[in-house]
Order: C-alpha cells, then structure tokens, then sequence
C-alpha cells in the first residue's frame, strides 16, 4: 500500500474517494457475477483502458505494482492446464487480474488521508464501541511505522552483517520484535507529549 | 504559582534511583541543564513535562500537576525529543503538525489548515503531503520543533536540540530558538548550548550538584569533565 502511491497526478486523483471505493466495490462485484471468459477479458480491458490515457510512467508503475501477483497467476494457470479447463482458468485468472488491478488502480489514485476519511465516515455507527478518531489514529500510526519499522530490521540486518559471516535469517527475530516494542513505548509517549489519543 | 516547580522530587525505575531530592522553581525565559551521560537530564525533562509521574515529591507547573492534568499541561509545556524517529507520529507533514492543534480542541479541517499556512510561512509549503520517512535527519528535527511551536506552549522543553545537526543547521536552528518568546528549557552536555542561558543547573548522579548563573556553574562543569576525562570516564552504569 506505501509502494502503491502513483509516480504522476491524473485526473483520477480529483475524483471523490468514496465514489471511487463503491465503483470499485460494484465493478468487483460484477466480475464475480460473470462467469464467462468474454465479458470477463471485457472488464479486463477497460481496467487496462481506465490506465493508458495518463502517460508510459503510470501504466509501467501500475504493471510494476501487479508483479507479487504473477506466481499466483502461475500457480493457477498451471493447475488448470493440468486438468485441462481451459474455461475455468480464463475465467479465474481474468477475474483475479481485473480485480486486483482495478484495487491497485484506486489505491494508487487515492490520498491517504482521503481514504481514511471514507473509513472514518463508514466506521461512524461503530462510534460507540470504536470511536473513529481512534480509528484514524490507528491507521495513521500503521502507515507511519511500517517503513520505519521495516528500516529498522535492515539496520539490524547491516548489524549482523558487519559482525558476522552468516546470514541473520531468523536470528533477527527477537532483537527486531524488541525494537517494535521499544518503539510502541516511544510513540506513547511521543502520544502523552502532545495530548494522547482523545 | 508561576513557573515550573519541583518538591522534593525524585524518581526511580526497575529499582534503581534515576533523580532523588530535587527542589527547584524555574521562572527564567532561558535555563539550562548540563551533566555527563545517565546524570537523569533526560529524565528530569520528562518529569516535567508530565511523560512520567515522580515517585517521590511533587512536580507544578504553574500551580497544575502535569502528569494528571494533560490538557492543563498541553498549553504550557511542549517537549522536543532528542531523536526525532521517537516523536513523529503521523505518516504526512501536515498530519504530523495538525495532530497537536487536534489535540488542543481545533476541528480537524482547521488545523490541517494552520498546518500549510504555518509551512507555506517558512518557504515549505510543498511539504504538506510529504511522507515524513523521505525527510533528512535535519528535516525530521525542524518538523519536531515545528508541531511543538504550533501549540504554542508557554514553556518548551528541549532535549539536546543540536544533536546530530550540522553545522548551518546549529546556526539555524539556535537563532530560531534564540527569537521565541517562550521559556526555553534546554538540556545539554555541551556548555556552548547553554552559555547564555539566564540560568544553569548541573545535574550529577541524580542530584543538584551546582545552580547558578552559567558564568558560575560552567567553569566548574568543564574543569570536572575535564578532569574526569583524564582518568577513565565511561566505566559506570547509568543509575
């Protein structure tokens, strides 16, 4: 989701997040009531039209953004040539691509904090149980320490690695959870600092 | 009363004493505080500032206990922490500076909109969307200094600000601390931070080892850390 950001500005950012999320969940919707390869390579096609008329960089980044897709697709391609269905592996495969890149595509299009704000909007008749700025809080937090996080392990990798001839691998494991906790503590109280969560 | 008071105040963690019997009244506008590795500046700071409650004594500030009153103490006291990884929260610039004026009561739309006004004042209004991870250390620590200038505290706490800056950004950032009409709590094992304070404590082991005007209290500072920097100055455990 942190890569997912688009390199160029479209006209697809100036939409309404939330109208953009209901197409999505419609058009996902959709794809799983065909059931025929043809409408399906459709749908597969005007989500590849929905992604040419904004530049080379766009659509290469949006193709990039699909790669941890592949082996599933090859996984799936070659089950069903296995059992010789053809049909149902078009079918499948199609309605997996299409779905995935029409999330990518919104995701991509969309800001961050305007996509919290349709959670936050949606999550409003939890309120009572889970009040929502709490829940924008904890969205916030996940983005911001993710990277960090991550950063942190291959600072710990580089550790290793500079005292040691063999790979880290699972070795890391414990020092890395430590340091997620050391900075849970932190970022409390980075939180008390400036007026908590409330 | 005004200003920043401590009674008799002490605080220890996993049974070991971190500070123990300190009496102070800070009113100064610029006060600092010296002292070797693990003397508990860190922790004084964050004592008063309400991070953590005393274990002994009592901490007010202006009169308020700043541990249990965290909205009395949001308009008085703002810290920035020596490492600023520790103190962003918030994955955006903007996000990162409006999250205090929230917190101060602003609705969200507004503050989000102090937030660029204050940017686009210091020639960075094209921050505002900026992810906080592609800042540069410097960067990170004018964000920090920054989201505690807009909530206006009377009193700002300050952790070594000058760690790990370069040498422009020292100059900045000094004459930028230099102009704010604010108190100014400035914690430092360096004397050049702190020599024209109106007011220096050297905090030892925990303890008010000296008080004063810098130009009584620096010259032993330096004379000790001298000293002990001759025989061997790193070999015990902090606490």
């Amino acid at each position: 989701m942190l890569t997912l950001t688009s390199p160029v500005e479209t006209p697809l950012h100036r939409l309404p997040a939330g109208a953009k999320l209901a197409a999505l969940a419609v058009f996902t919707l959709v794809l799983f009531r065909l059931s025929s390869p043809l409408p399906l390579a459709g749908a597969a096609a005007l989500v590849a039209a929905l992604h040419l008329p904004w530049g080379r960089t766009f659509a290469l980044h949006a193709l990039r953004m699909l790669r941890p897709l592949w082996p599933f697709v090859a996984v799936v391609a070659l089950w069903h040539l296995w059992t010789r269905d053809l049909h149902g592996g078009a079918v499948i495969l199609l309605r997996m691509v299409a779905a995935v890149a029409a999330a990518n595509l919104v995701t991509m299009t969309t800001r961050l904090s305007d996509m919290l704000a349709v959670f936050e909007t949606l999550a409003r008749p939890l309120s009572p149980i889970l009040p929502p700025r709490r829940l924008a809080l904890a969205f916030a937090l996940v983005i911001r320490f993710i990277p960090t996080l991550s950063d942190r392990m291959a600072l710990l990798a580089q550790a290793s690695r500079a005292r040691s001839p063999r790979r880290p691998g699972w070795r890391l494991a414990v020092p890395a959870t430590l340091a997620a906790l050391d900075g849970a503590d932190q970022a409390a109280e980075a939180l008390r600092a400036r007026g908590g969560s409330d | 009363m005004g200003g920043i008071t401590l009674q008799d105040a002490g605080y220890s963690a996993g049974g070991k004493v971190i500070l123990s019997g300190l009496s102070l009244h800070l009113e100064e506008p610029r006060i600092g505080i010296v002292g070797r590795n693990g003397s508990g500046k860190t922790t004084l700071l964050r004592l008063i500032a309400g991070l953590v409650a005393p274990s002994a004594g009592t901490v007010r500030v202006d009169g308020i206990n700043p541990f249990a009153d965290r909205k009395g103490a949001l308009s008085r006291l703002g810290i920035l922490f020596q490492n600023p990884e520790h103190q962003i929260l918030f994955p955006t610039v903007e996000e990162e500076l409006a999250f205090g004026l929230r917190q101060q009561g602003m609705p969200q739309r507004q503050a989000l909109e102090a937030a660029r006004a204050a940017l686009a004042a210091e020639g960075r209004g094209h921050w505002a969307k900026a992810p906080v991870s592609t800042l540069s250390g410097g960067q990170k620590h004018w964000l920090c200094l920054q989201a505690v200038l807009l909530m206006a505290p009377a009193t700002i706490l300050l952790d070594e600000p000058f760690a790990g800056l370069d040498l422009p950004s020292i100059a900045r950032v000094s004459r930028r601390l230099a102009a704010l009409p604010q108190r100014l709590v400035t914690i430092s094992h360096d004397t050049a931070a702190v020599a024209g304070a109106d007011r220096v404590i050297w905090l030892e082991a925990g303890r008010i080892r000296t008080d004063g005007p810098p130009a009584e209290v620096l010259p032993g500072f330096t004379a000790e850390m001298a000293r002990i920097g001759e025989a061997d100055a790193d070999a015990d455990l902090a606490g």
